[in-house]
């Protein structure tokens, strides 16, 4: 083992960074055949999340009623520490813009760090233009709030206490301040799905709206609402490292405890 | 030829984020794994390089304020009037902070406004913790109980009339505290863990593309 780490620090890799190879390196070629896989048909069996159910029923509901549905994708932005949260966000808020676009829901979208603004607009662009519908695109439909995590959840819970909003759907990396807006949904009797990775956050979440999803559920956005293959293949990928990690962590516990 | 133009323009378009973004992203990945100081170098100007353009964006976010508020005011919407104030606020402190963030006006702003609001709404948290735990403690399910039944267990072992009424309950405390959550939190960790190294490879390897018009490959 020492051999190992010495042979690393003279290429440069230090521990930490051969630790992410370790990670890295079986899941690129893991991922590709898996994708392959699935192209073929031999597609993984999904197990129900709720909130993903929940989704379709809420756009549906706020179409019927002729409400607007809000969806947050978190206080984080792109290029950040929270990208990846923020990129489940947005393949959440691609699959409503898909479906706002058929049906003609208008939804509101706010975000807190403007490099999302530009990216949500093109979700929601790109998904009207798809369908044929591009004249009906309206880019303030997504709301730029605040930078500030309390400015940003205040001006939520104004919108989610004054406009006729049906549902609230908030995934992606949130702070304490996910509760000031979670709550205002829920004394309101909103429809709400809420996902995050913090487990600081997830009590927040799970006491106060009706369809949690929690921690890594939000990475599968992709895989259960847009059914992409690439997404799939990496949730089957995410599987099998996930089964390595539990073994290795027992042949860790095994050897320590008979050493 | 026109037709053999567009086709070309339309693959160059698809192609050349794609080629920019995974040739990038891997450069950050080398930098990230190796200690050579060229590469380090051109890493540091790439993430710089992005910060600039996200300062770009406040300016998109700043327009982006305006517009939705001019339309609420050009429609009458309800609450009209405090987008006109809100406009209003937004153009004085774009005044007061042209000379620079430290100017005393800025600061007096900071200090007299924006601070004691956020610490106004903040304190809103403790009451919404309250009420969110009532909701969570009605009974609907055998999870509800279990999670009532360590609220309660973690509750009175974490105050000294627990210790009073049994010695079993701060033992159960710390015992709940150390063993079920930190490995559930753990587990949930590993978990994400997962998930964001799946949702960066994804982009590195062009399968995803949230910065083209076509977002992604299926």
């Amino acid at each position: 083992m020492e051999t190992i780490a010495t042979i690393l620090n003279n290429v440069g890799i230090g521990e930490q960074q051969a630790l992410m190879l370790a990670i890295l390196l079986p899941f690129l070629p893991l991922l590709l055949i898996l994708n392959r896989r699935i192209r073929e048909g031999r597609k993984p069996v999904l197990r129900s999340i709720p909130g993903y159910e929940a989704l379709s029923n809420y756009v549906g509901r706020a179409t019927e009623s002729g409400r607007s549905l809000h969806i947050s994708m978190g206080t984080g932005g792109i290029g950040t520490e929270a990208t990846a949260e923020t990129l489940a966000g947005l393949a959440v808020l691609e699959h409503i813009a898909t479906q706002a676009a058929v049906t003609g829901l208008k939804p509101i979208v706010t975000v807190s760090d403007p490099s999302l603004l530009p990216a949500a607009q093109d979700v929601l662009q790109s998904s009207y233009a798809v369908h044929g519908y591009l004249g009906e695109y309206d880019p303030t439909c997504v709301r730029f709030i605040s930078t500030d995590n309390v400015a940003y959840a205040a001006g939520v819970a104004d919108i989610l206490e004054h406009a006729e909003v049906e549902a609230n759907v908030m995934v992606g990396s949130f702070g304490d301040e996910f509760l000031l807006m979670s709550e205002v949904g829920a004394r309101r009797g909103i429809g709400q799905v809420g996902g995050t990775t913090s487990p600081l956050i997830l009590p927040f979440i799970y006491s106060s709206v009706d369809h949690a999803l929690i921690g890594e559920e939000i990475f599968a956005a992709g895989a259960y609402l847009l059914d992409k293959t690439s997404h799939i293949a990496s949730l089957a990928a995410q599987d099998w490292l996930r089964t390595a990690t539990i073994i290795t962590i027992v042949i860790g516990i095994l050897a320590r405890t008979l050493a | 030829m026109r037709r053999i133009v567009n086709a070309v323009a339309v693959g160059m378009k698809r192609t050349i984020p794609m080629a920019v973004a995974m040739a990038v992203g891997f450069l950050i990945l080398i930098d990230f794994f190796f200690d050579e100081s060229h590469i380090n170098a051109l890493g540091s100007f790439l993430v710089s390089s992005a910060v600039i353009l996200v300062a770009f964006a406040l300016l998109l976010g700043l327009l982006n304020v305006l517009l939705v508020h001019f339309k609420r005011i050009g429609r009458r919407e309800e609450g009209w009037p405090y987008s006109i104030f809100l406009v209003a606020i937004a153009l004085i402190v774009l005044l007061a902070g042209i000379s620079g963030p430290e100017t005393d006006v800025v600061k007096w702003i900071f200090d007299n406004v924006q601070f004691p609001l956020q610490a106004a709404t903040f304190s809103l948290l403790a009451f919404y913790v309250a009420t969110a735990a009532y909701r969570s403690f009605r009974l609907r399910s055998l999870e509800s109980i279990a999670f009532i039944l360590t609220v309660i267990v973690v509750l009175l072992g974490q105050v000294p009339i627990g210790k009073s009424l049994s010695e079993f309950l701060p033992a159960a405390k710390d015992w709940i505290l150390d063993v079920p959550s930190t490995a559930g939190v753990r587990g949930i960790i590993i978990g994400v863990a997962l998930g964001t190294i799946a949702t960066g490879v994804r982009i590195l390897m062009g399968f995803d593309r949230p910065y083209s018009p076509e977002a992604s490959s299926d």
